[in-house]
């Protein structure tokens, strides 16, 4: 057996069927290995490397497995960078392959030679660059350990061409465990801090939880949700974290922050214990973490004890795997009556007024969140871009049992159609709708080719104003409306885009049109574009 | 605050740039850092001290933690730690104050590793401060150039 065809039985021993990439020379002798295992995995070629990686966090993401993403050397690689940074921010865990330089040539600037370890370093949670060929198995089997345990996160293999061509010593066998002395991630709580924990919950009068992506990650939504129902304690979310509850669910108070709802902010502000669980405490969920932290008491779980005092400083830190802790919790002694605090919090729901007015010239973005949700499935998977359309979205977006995908840490525009289609290969029953502003469509509008070969039935929404909108909204707030450099106007023509690509088109001008024609692009077989037209002088705040 | 980090790394490539690539990326100080092998062929140690508040500090534990190429890391307290650092000073003399530098070397516990008829070159192991001290005392003669490798250090426990 040679390298190329290790990787492939290695990816086959960790259960991969799907793996989305693009070849080149330094990856070639990997695909031919792939070649011969075509019925075993599915390759999905795709249109530029940072979309293979989107389409790896978005399949990982909604699998709950590591996502695998391959490339070439040199620019095929670097290609790859902003989809591992972004992995990397959102704590997604996925397995990047890059073909690397003959390993006799490393180091002297040949044709498409990129020093990939050098330039990942600060963008993936580990990397190697293979040098023996006979590391492969053990290699493999530790990247995809690191990847999907502890705090989640991309994990880079660089293989050089000439190991990949080179045969094995032994016949091959997969490691059984993985024994890495400097990484034992700490899941448990400890007793300890637990002990304390308990005792602050019961001493608290308005405690409050803030969920984060974390919780979601380390797949503890229905243990968190437990807790909240058990104990009657209310809940915030960050943006990562949207899902953990569903958003009719009389203890969930919304998003917090910058971006979220004034009364979620009104109920952190209120609160006398702030329960943070796999939350980093970012500026755009928490604006001014040291004002906090001297008006609330903080408990901080995280399974990163780095995110933990590294923006506020928490008064009790416990770290560990949030299914496992609050699996403790739920079993825990706890007496508080929280009613007069959730009395207030629903006051105080009432009663903060939301002063945003959103034009009902063209359609309402508002007006259109909602109405997609209300027709959405129940468990459906909602694909958010970055941008006014991001904001939007989790502003109005009524979730119920299903995923809301986007990217909350790093805000990669066009990461939302590569994500969904690795979301599709994860979950090929599930309605996926992808919502997009015409500045990220158009960041990753040539996977419709990818879409278009594989034949997937993707609903892609592209809100249309014309603008990179977050950008005009800044300049509109902060430089007096100077409009600079972004404005997009009337192009691509979707229409034409569409039949190009042989998808389905619909088009939105009016509130009055919304309903039918959402009805129709939900129901449309195959592929469908939808252009929802808003007017531009739409805000988010 | 001063920081000294007594950590055990795995001893391959790549991993001294990772770890020095993570204090200037995060902001944090290097004062000085070191590394050799220890006894275990595979296994580095180093030591780095940085100066923070007290909260980059324990950031720099923890992020150092995270990296699966770190085995180990220790934060020594200053009081509960033996430091050492050894440098080399070349200073110029004359005639009329050659015995008064080969007494201060005297005094100080420092070698004479090297003598022209114009400059001498000076070893000197001590903790950190007593170079810095040492440095001062040598510049009315006239530095002409220093080494210094940077602190070691180990718990006295």
């Amino acid at each position: 057996m040679n390298g190329a065809e290790a990787m492939v039985q290695c990816l086959l021993e960790e259960g991969v069927n799907t793996i989305f990439g693009i070849p080149g020379v330094a990856i070639a002798p990997f695909y031919e290995a792939m070649y011969e295992n075509q019925d075993k995995i599915t390759h999905i070629l795709v249109r530029q490397e940072q979309a293979a990686g989107h389409a790896a966090s978005g399949y990982a993401r909604i699998s709950g497995k590591p996502g695998v993403c391959v490339a070439s050397s040199g620019p095929g690689a670097t290609n790859l960078i902003t989809a591992l940074a972004t992995a990397y921010a959102d704590s997604i865990p996925i397995i990047a392959i890059t073909g690397q330089v003959a390993s006799t040539l490393l180091g002297r600037d040949v044709f498409q030679e990129a020093d990939m370890r050098g330039a990942t370093e600060s963008f993936v949670k580990y990397s190697y660059l293979v040098r023996n060929v006979n590391d492969i198995p053990q290699i493999f089997r530790e990247a995809f350990y690191i990847a999907n345990t502890g705090r989640k996160g991309p994990v880079l293999i660089d293989i050089p061409c000439d190991i990949q061509k080179l045969t094995l010593k032994k016949e091959f066998s997969y490691p059984k465990s993985v024994d890495i002395r400097g990484y034992k991630p700490n899941t448990k709580g400890n007793r300890q801090q637990m002990e304390k924990v308990i005792e602050s919950i019961n001493k608290a009068k308005k405690p409050l939880i803030c969920v984060g992506g974390g919780v979601i990650l380390g797949q503890a939504q229905k243990e968190v949700r437990s807790f909240c129902e058990k104990f009657r304690i209310p809940m915030v979310s960050t943006m990562m974290g949207i899902g953990v509850m569903p958003k009719k669910h009389p203890l969930y108070f919304g998003m917090l922050g910058n971006n979220g709802k004034p009364y979620a902010n009104k109920a952190v502000a209120g609160s006398d214990l702030l329960i943070i669980v796999g939350a980093r405490v970012a500026d755009r969920a928490v604006p001014k973490p040291d004002e906090l932290e001297r008006k609330v008491s903080v408990i901080h779980i995280d399974i990163d004890s780095a995110e933990i005092g590294k923006n506020m400083g928490p008064t009790l830190p416990l770290v560990g795997d949030a299914k496992d802790i609050f699996a403790q919790l739920l079993e825990a002694d706890i007496q508080i009556d929280t009613s007069g605090w959730l009395t207030q919090l629903e006051e105080v729901k009432k009663t903060t007024v939301d002063h945003r007015v959103f034009s009902d010239r063209l359609v309402n973005p508002m007006t259109f969140v909602k109405t997609l949700s209300d027709k959405m499935d129940k468990d459906a998977i909602y694909v958010a871009d970055v941008g006014q359309n991001q904001l939007w979205s989790a502003d109005n977006y009524i979730m119920k049992e299903g995923r809301f995908l986007t990217t909350g840490g790093m805000g990669t525009m066009g990461y939302s159609i590569p994500a969904s289609i690795g979301a599709r290969f994860a979950a090929p029953d599930r309605q996926i709708v992808t919502v997009c502003g015409d500045g990220a469509f158009q960041m990753s509008m040539y996977e419709l080719g990818t879409i278009a070969v594989a034949k997937l039935p993707m609903k892609i929404i592209v809100v249309k104003n014309r603008y990179l909108g977050l950008v005009r909204e800044h300049q509109e707030k902060v430089y007096e409306g100077h409009y600079f450099g972004t404005q997009l106007e009337d192009y691509p023509r979707y229409d034409s885009l569409a039949k190009a690509y042989d998808m389905q088109y619909f088009e939105a001008w009016s509130n009055e049109e919304l309903d039918g024609t959402l009805d129709a692009f939900l129901k449309a077989d195959g592929a469908a574009l939808m252009v929802v037209n808003i007017d531009s002088a739409n805000n988010t705040k | 605050m001063k920081g000294i980090f007594s950590v055990l790394v795995e001893n391959k490539d790549g991993v001294l740039s990772g770890i020095s690539g993570l204090f200037a990326r995060r902001g944090y100080n290097i004062d000085s850092l070191a590394v050799g092998e220890t006894d275990k062929h595979d296994v580095s140690s180093m030591t780095i001290v940085s100066t923070g508040d007290e909260r980059t500090i324990d950031q720099i534990e923890k992020q150092l933690n995270k990296k699966p190429d770190v085995i180990k890391v220790r934060r020594l307290e200053e009081s509960r730690a033996v430091e050492l650092e050894m440098m080399m000073i070349k200073v110029s003399y004359s005639a009329t104050n050659r015995a008064s530098l080969i007494e201060l070397c005297s005094v100080m516990g420092a070698k004479i590793m090297h003598v022209t008829m114009k400059y001498m070159i000076i070893e000197l192991a001590k903790e950190p401060e007593t170079l810095d001290e040492f440095v001062m005392l040598c510049k009315p003669y006239g530095i002409l150039e220093v080494q210094r490798t940077g602190t070691i250090a180990m718990s006295k426990k």
